[in-house]
């Protein structure tokens, strides 16, 4: 008995969706294949990882997460040029956690003006995500389109709630955006139809299919995605032909695990390489799902997903 | 079709464009043909012949070609003898009314640099705001597209009095219309009058005042027209995409007060082009017919305290509500909300007393949106303790409703009344009550305000079918009573009509794919005669939820030729399910247990399998939690059939299916079923009793082995065959 | 796939004897359909007819046993690509790499962690899975000791890595009722090793230097006669063992390719040189189809985040994770802190009580036992209605941990306060945020 290499035949094929200021644009998306089934199609933009950044202190952060930024953890800006400088940031995300009315509720001229200055900071493309309230975010996000006209920004959340007034001020100051869904692929399809009739252009649409950590149903997640990956791939679905974001870096740093330290838990393990392996090891099956922008924290979490796309990619 | 509105139109679409040749000619003279002109701040050039043409006019020189575009549009005036002029030709002189209109503005722009303020607001000695630049456009366009303000009218000339300005004016800002104004009537402009009336004008509060010459209806149109380019992904030149986006998106038209002159004609006419209807208070001839326009074109002699419904009508324009105005918090917190005694204020049906709540669709003109009536005495008239009858009427009307949604619409009474606080809500139909608390009354609270939470949420939850919502309730005994009676008929009716829907007489079946999040390749086939298996979701409910949200999880499905009767199976039904399962389903019966049955999601009310002992086939229902003789309980066998897999042999099934006429056809339908939990035998007792009898085994009921009888095959096989179940002479199930 | 339920059924003797566990051959029929009966438990099927359901409805990737007892470990079973088809049966075992040219102190540690390390998590009892023990030495006597060694101080399964077939006999002579794997049979040894196997009835590891050489061992093996194979492609970078993992599961599957109708030995020790690295590696094996996870070390940072990985992997994506019904105390709770409810879905509690944690806010969750459905579900089936709510809350022995009488119910399952009310006649209903996210912001404000 000889074995054929039994090859799944692709019909579809992943938008590729250009990121960021002309000039400076980053594409992703165009897999031909699923993920890193390098030897029956192709992968032409390797996925990429958006750094965070936030528009206010971080509360609730374990000391892990807060060390590699405390020199510049209360300036966006600054963070975003380390982010940058320091460890070699693909993106930023700007993450406008402070805009949640049950938080700092800044509001969006706040929100708008910390944009501006993150924006103004950095070359590299920049996602700019809300508080995940629909009101709110309509509001901020409206904002921030109109101060960063021209940035190509990836704004987000857009949720089937506010897709029209954010779908639409997205159009008109030219920015891509982020179509987020609960965790169910009809969903969405269907979002990706309604900014279709909104006319949002193809170009300018990243999905969200949302995001858990890693022992914290991260398996819908994963399912949905792989599901959203094979409807556009192989069954010819072209309302999912996007790429996919995963948020995951809020996720992970708010469980549990990444705060308890080792004295508490000794079976658990260093309390610093734990929270950057979980954080590390999300990235690692979101991107085995699909995913093709990361929005990770952890300096050392990130060199360890971009080395494992590196090896994957160039078969080291 | 009018020929006095086409000839009006292409008259004054002559004198326009002679205008404009004057003009240019004047202009070409003085500064020659490398003058720049346009309008200021804007990459869109003179938007309308951008827009329709991709033509960017920069010059004075690239005039000439524009002006002689409009000569070949505008057709020859019309003879009095000849019975000739359609729409179109009027439609393409109001084509190049535009363009000439535009040339002349432009021309304007450069005689008088500071005749309009370019500014957003109108300054203490100029009024006139002229072309929008890009910064507003965009600002403002995204309201057009989000539809934070979902369009705009158009106002040519003025009203009669300052006070009428004012009230339409306010009456279209509330609908969050944009109000854009242009031209005069007899030497009065409606920006002039609003000023008059106090009202603030500019573009932060909508109402903006273009120019004082009917031209200015042009920068109305170049608006539009540069928010598809901007928003709609619209190339300059593609007039068609154009035109189609405003006419699908932009709820605009023209509203002229005042005498209809030819020019006017010849404007109103151009909006025709982007599907804006042309609503006057002038008795002025009417063009009804749909065609270009969503609904009629002309409608005419309205008078001014019906005009913004009106206009809001012919466009097709959905109001929204965005807040339940009520002095009580709404929500869904209080929805559970009991009243008890001790709390109790008053009360309503429930036995106690009358009590009737109905929702009947009507015609759009006998429906006034938001109007509730109150008849009889309300709360404020009661004194603790209190009964009184009473009756809910509410009558809805849409170009999309239909007497089918209503059932579905009434049955939303229920929880959105429940939504109040301090009100319980139980039943419906005649069969509804409602107890209101000591607290509700002391916070002000009244039934007249159970109008107006109706009248908000339908628009909120149903605006997809529903344009216009009125309320009367009634507490006076003898109108309840009439009411009563009312219901009772439409109640039968609609029993009538739902009774004798068959999957025969329908084309269009509903899928269902709400599970697929966790039952990745389950398609569920809702038919008349087969509920969606977690018995929430028929036929009628599919239908009115398509309308709703038409890319929403219930499809219409053109069945297509029947290919197996017997099993239930037809083209175009297979077709869909194998293409919305992705590929997972090839073939699917409605009818079939054993042959390619339906998938199984995970929230079936029932699953039927077979007791190959007893040749028949049995049903057991989610609560039902004992064992059953097919050796497995429900939520074992729950978990064989869920999942969105073809189960064969296994069936999730709704209550309501098993006494459809075409539960399991293939199999023998119910005659096939032998054993049923008690409790479930019970619940659907009185509805199987028809299929019983159309069997011609009236006493079927009692050959059904249930729990109490056994619960394996062997113990349940001498009750079926003393009784003599038709199930032990049939066709072998397999 | 393999035959339904009802085709299953009809070859079945039909007599509802009861003997197999079940009551009906037709529930019978459907555990076997659904891989969760073994054919042997019915005694009165013909031989013949046993062959022939059994060849169609075994799995296509075999499922394999290593080691014995309590730490036997499962592996293979498969029948999906990709979890959401079904689901993914057993979980990789990861693997501790001990050499014989470690010195002891190093051993007695790595051995010591692997025991200890043990997490119960919803339910479940995760761990480490196998101990494999590589000659390096060259020195049987010394392999032979360690092998001693880890038998005395482990009751976990074991690798005998060894490709000299007489030294592992020795080693594994001694052993053979652990039912180790033997590590490995490949072209040069086949014969030998096959044999040794056989003799000893341990499972077997076959390493080709790729795919195509390890499908031709395979087929030798299977042709003299061998059940239970794990197969190593011998790929060692990220890349191309991820491609061999793919091929070889999808052949198995797709192309009924017996050669490679086993589960995979993988060794990401042997392809990064940092642990940190290496868990990435084993992630990805993890997601895609590895059996055998061989690791350098096994640390309570690296593995417990690959145990969480597996575990979301292979959760029954149809069968929810549930959570005990208890109270479960968050921070300092005492006898003024606020009391919530809702439903024993894992993803629930997890969401839930990691947003009461996050408000700092000391509090009571309540779980109720809702067999493991979301709360909108369970209300709707019925699971989480007012009567069992109260007689749950009445049971649970709050009332004698607080002194209030306040009860937070899920925003969504408002329209049950009503009726609680009536049914907890002392207690007071308050609805809660619909969504956990808004829980601190509830809870920073919620009083006495």
């Amino acid at each position: 008995m000889t074995f054929e290499i039994p090859k799944v035949s692709y019909t579809g094929k992943i938008r590729e969706i250009p990121l960021g200021r002309e000039g400076k644009t980053v594409i992703v998306g165009g897999e031909s294949c699923y993920p890193f089934h390098l030897f029956e199609g192709e992968m032409p933009n390797p996925p990429k990882i958006a750094m965070e950044v936030y528009d206010s202190e971080p509360e609730d952060w374990p000391e892990t997460a807060i060390e590699p930024f405390a020199d510049v953890i209360k300036e966006p800006a600054a963070w975003a040029r380390k982010c940058v400088d320091t460890y070699g940031a693909e993106m930023i995300a700007l993450q406008l956690a402070g805009t949640d009315p049950n938080d700092k509720d800044l509001s969006a001229d706040e929100a708008a003006k910390i944009t501006k200055e993150v924006s103004d900071a950095v070359d590299v493309p920049m996602i700019v995500l809300g508080c995940s309230n629909v009101e709110k975010d309509t509001d901020v996000l409206k904002a921030v389109c109109e101060v960063c006209d021209g940035r190509n920004l990836i704004i987000g959340p857009v949720a089937e709630g506010n897709y029209r007034a954010i779908g639409a001020t997205a159009i008109g100051y030219k920015h891509t955006v982020v179509a987020s869904t609960p965790i169910d692929i009809n969903l969405a399809k269907q979002l990706n139809i309604l900014l279709g009739n909104l006319n949002v252009p193809d170009e300018k649409i990243i999905i969200d299919p949302s995001t858990g950590a890693l022992g914290y149903g991260l398996e819908y997640c994963y399912s949905v995605m792989e599901r959203i990956r094979m409807a556009a791939l192989i069954q010819e679905d072209e309302r999912l032909q996007f790429p996919i974001i995963s948020n995951l870096a809020r996720e992970v740093w708010k469980t549990k695990e990444v705060k308890v330290p080792e004295s508490e838990a000794p079976l658990l393990g260093d309390i610093k390489k734990r929270g950057i392996l979980i954080e590390a090891l999300t990235a690692q099956c979101v991107l085995f799902a699909g995913a093709d922008i990361l929005v990770m924290r952890h300096p050392e979490a990130i060199s360890l997903v971009k080395e494992s796309i590196k090896d994957l990619m160039t078969g080291k | 079709m009018s020929k006095i509105i086409c000839s009006a139109a292409i008259r004054g679409a002559h004198k326009i464009v002679g205008m404009a040749e004057e003009k240019y000619e004047e202009a070409l003279k003085k500064w020659g043909t490398d003058q720049e002109i346009g309008f200021p701040n804007t990459t869109y050039y003179l938007p309308i012949i951008y827009g329709m043409l991709g033509i960017p006019v920069e010059t004075l020189g690239d005039v000439r070609q524009i002006l002689d575009k409009c000569k070949e549009l505008v057709p020859p005036p019309v003879s009095d003898k000849v019975w000739l002029p359609y729409l179109a030709p009027a439609l393409e002189a109001g084509m190049a009314t535009y363009f000439a209109e535009e040339i002349i503005e432009a021309i304007l722009y450069l005689e008088q640099p500071d005749f309009y303020t370019k500014a957003e607001d109108p300054l203490p000695d100029n009024i006139w705001l002229g072309a929008a630049d890009d910064v507003i456009m965009r600002k403002r366009g995204v309201e057009f597209v989000d539809g934070t303000a979902p369009g705009f009218a158009a106002i040519l000339g003025a009203a009669p009095s300052v006070e009428i300005a004012a009230k339409i004016a306010i009456e279209l800002q509330e609908k969050n219309l944009y109000v854009f104004m242009c031209g005069d009537h007899e030497g009065k402009t409606m920006s002039e009058q609003l000023i008059e009336a106090e009202v603030q004008i500019g573009w932060p509060t909508r109402l903006v005042s273009f120019g004082p010459s009917y031209r200015a209806a042009v920068f109305a149109i170049g608006f539009a027209t540069r928010v598809a380019m901007s928003f709609g992904g619209i190339k300059p030149g593609d007039f068609k995409g154009n035109l189609y986006y405003n006419k699908d998106r932009v709820f605009a038209f023209a509203m002229p007060l005042g005498t209809v002159t030819d020019k006017w004609y010849a404007n109103a006419a151009g909006a025709i082009n982007w599907g804006f209807p042309t609503i006057a208070d002038t008795p002025i001839p009417e063009i009804l017919p749909t065609g270009i326009c969503t609904y009629e074109h002309v409608v005419s002699n309205i008078p001014h305290d019906k005009i913004v419904q009106k206009a809001i009508e012919v466009r097709g324009l959905k109001v929204s509500v965005t807040k339940v105005d009520i002095t009580m918090s709404y929500g869904p917190a209080f929805e559970g909300e009991r009243i008890r005694k001790d709390d109790l204020y008053f009360e309503c049906g429930g036995g106690r007393t009358l009590g009737v709540e109905l929702t009947v669709s009507k015609d759009m003109s006998e429906v006034e949106d938001g109007k509730v009536e109150m008849i009889g005495p309300d709360l404020d008239q009661v004194k603790e303790g209190d009964k009184l009858p009473f009756a809910m009427l509410i009558e809805v009307a849409g170009r999309k409703m239909q007497s089918d949604f209503e059932p579905i619409l009434e049955r939303q009474i229920h929880h959105l009344v429940n939504y109040v606080q301090g009100i319980m809500h139980i039943g419906q139909r005649n069969i509804m009550w409602i107890r209101v608390g000591k607290a509700a009354v002391e916070k002000g609270f009244l039934l007249q305000h159970l109008g107006t939470v109706m009248h908000a949420k339908y628009h909120q939850d149903f605006g997809g079918i529903v344009d216009k919502v009125q309320v009367k309730i009634y507490t006076e005994e003898e109108k309840v009573k009439e009411i009563l009676a009312q219901a009772k008929r439409v109640y039968k009716e609609r029993d009538e009509r739902v009774e004798g829907m068959t999957d025969e007489t329908e084309e269009t079946y509903y899928s269902c794919t709400l599970c697929q999040s966790f039952a990745p390749s389950h398609v569920c086939i809702i038919t008349p005669e087969r509920v969606g298996m977690c018995g929430a979701y028929n036929w009628l409910d599919c239908k009115a939820s398509f309308e709703i949200n038409p890319t929403g999880p219930n499809q219409p499905i053109t069945k297509g030729e029947c290919t197996e009767p017997l099993l239930g199976r037809w083209k175009g039904i297979t077709d869909f399910v194998n293409k919305a399962s992705r590929q997972k389903v090839e073939q699917v019966s409605a009818y079939s247990l054993m042959d390619f049955p339906m998938t199984a999601c995970g929230c079936f009310e029932c699953v039927a399998t077979i007791l190959p002992m007893c040749n028949g086939i049995m049903v057991v229902n989610r609560d039902s939690r004992g064992m059953t003789p097919c050796g497995m309980k429900f939520t074992t066998l729950a978990g064989m059939v869920g999942g969105g897999n073809q189960t064969p042999g296994f069936l999730g099934v709704s209550k309501h299916y098993i006494c459809s006429s075409k539960f399991l056809l293939a199999e023998g339908g119910l005659k096939r079923v032998v054993w049923l939990p008690k409790m479930l035998k019970e619940e659907i007792a009185e509805r199987m009793k028809p299929i019983c009898e159309k069997m011609g085994i009236t006493n079927f009921a009692d050959m059904i082995a249930d729990d109490t009888v056994g619960t394996t095959e062997e113990e349940i096989l001498p009750f079926l065959e003393e009784k003599g179940h038709p199930a032990l002479t049939m066709d072998p199930l397999m | 796939m393999g035959l339904s339920g009802i085709e299953i059924f009809k070859k079945l003797p039909k007599t509802n004897c009861g003997k197999c566990g079940v009551p009906t051959c037709l529930a019978f029929a459907m555990k076997l359909a659904a891989g969760q009966a073994e054919l042997d438990a019915c005694p009165d099927i013909p031989d013949d007819v046993k062959e022939e359901i059994g060849e169609a409805s075994a799995p296509p990737v075999r499922s394999i046993v290593i080691g014995t007892g309590d730490r036997a470990v499962k592996l293979g079973g498969e029948t999906v690509l990709f979890r959401h088809e079904k689901r993914f049966e057993n979980p990789p075992a990861f693997t501790l790499l001990l050499s014989d040219n470690m010195d002891e102190t190093k051993i007695a540690a790595r051995l010591k962690k692997f025991n200890d390390i043990v997490y119960e998590r919803v339910g479940l009892v995760l761990r480490p899975g196998l101990v494999a023990i590589k000659a390096e030495s060259g020195d049987a006597s010394k392999f032979g000791a360690l092998v001693e060694k880890v038998c005395n101080e482990t009751d976990a399964g074991l690798v005998l890595m060894n490709e000299d077939t007489d030294a592992l006999s020795q080693a594994a002579g001694s052993c053979s009722s652990r039912k180790p794997l033997l590590y490995a049979a490949n072209k040069d040894n086949f014969e030998s090793m096959g044999n040794l196997a056989k003799e000893l009835s341990c499972p077997l590891a076959v390493k080709g230097s790729n795919l195509e050489e390890l499908s031709e061992v395979s087929e030798k093996l299977i042709a003299k006669g061998l059940k239970d194979l794990v197969l190593d492609s011998g790929a060692r970078t990220a890349k191309q063992a991820l491609e061999d993992q793919i091929i070889i599961r999808r052949s198995a599957l797709l192309k009924k390719f017996k050669p490679f109708g086993f589960p995979t030995i993988v060794f990401p020790c042997e392809m990064a040189d940092n642990l940190m690295k290496e868990t990435m590696i084993a992630c990805q094996m993890t997601a895609k189809y590895g059996g055998v996870i061989v690791m350098s070390e096994i640390e309570g940072h690296s593995v417990f985040p690959l145990l969480l990985a597996s575990m979301n992997i292979f959760t029954d994506p149809q069968r929810p994770m549930a959570v005990d019904q208890k109270i479960y105390e968050i921070g300092a709770a005492n006898e003024t802190s606020p009391v919530l409810i809702t439903g024993n879905f894992s993803l629930t509690y997890f969401i839930v009580s990691g947003e009461v944690d996050s408000s700092r806010v000391p509090s009571y969750l309540l779980i109720k036992d809702t067999e493991g459905l979301s709360v909108l579900t369970a209300w709707a089936a019925g699971k989480f209605a007012a009567d069992t709510v109260a007689t749950f809350v009445k049971k649970s022995g709050i009332e004698e941990k607080v002194k209030h009488r306040k009860l937070v119910i899920p925003g969504y399952l408002a329209t049950i306060s009503g009726e609680l009310e009536e049914e907890l006649p002392d207690w007071e209903i308050l609805i809660g945020p619909r969504e956990a996210s808004h829980l601190p912001a509830y809870l920073k404000q919620w009083k006495i």
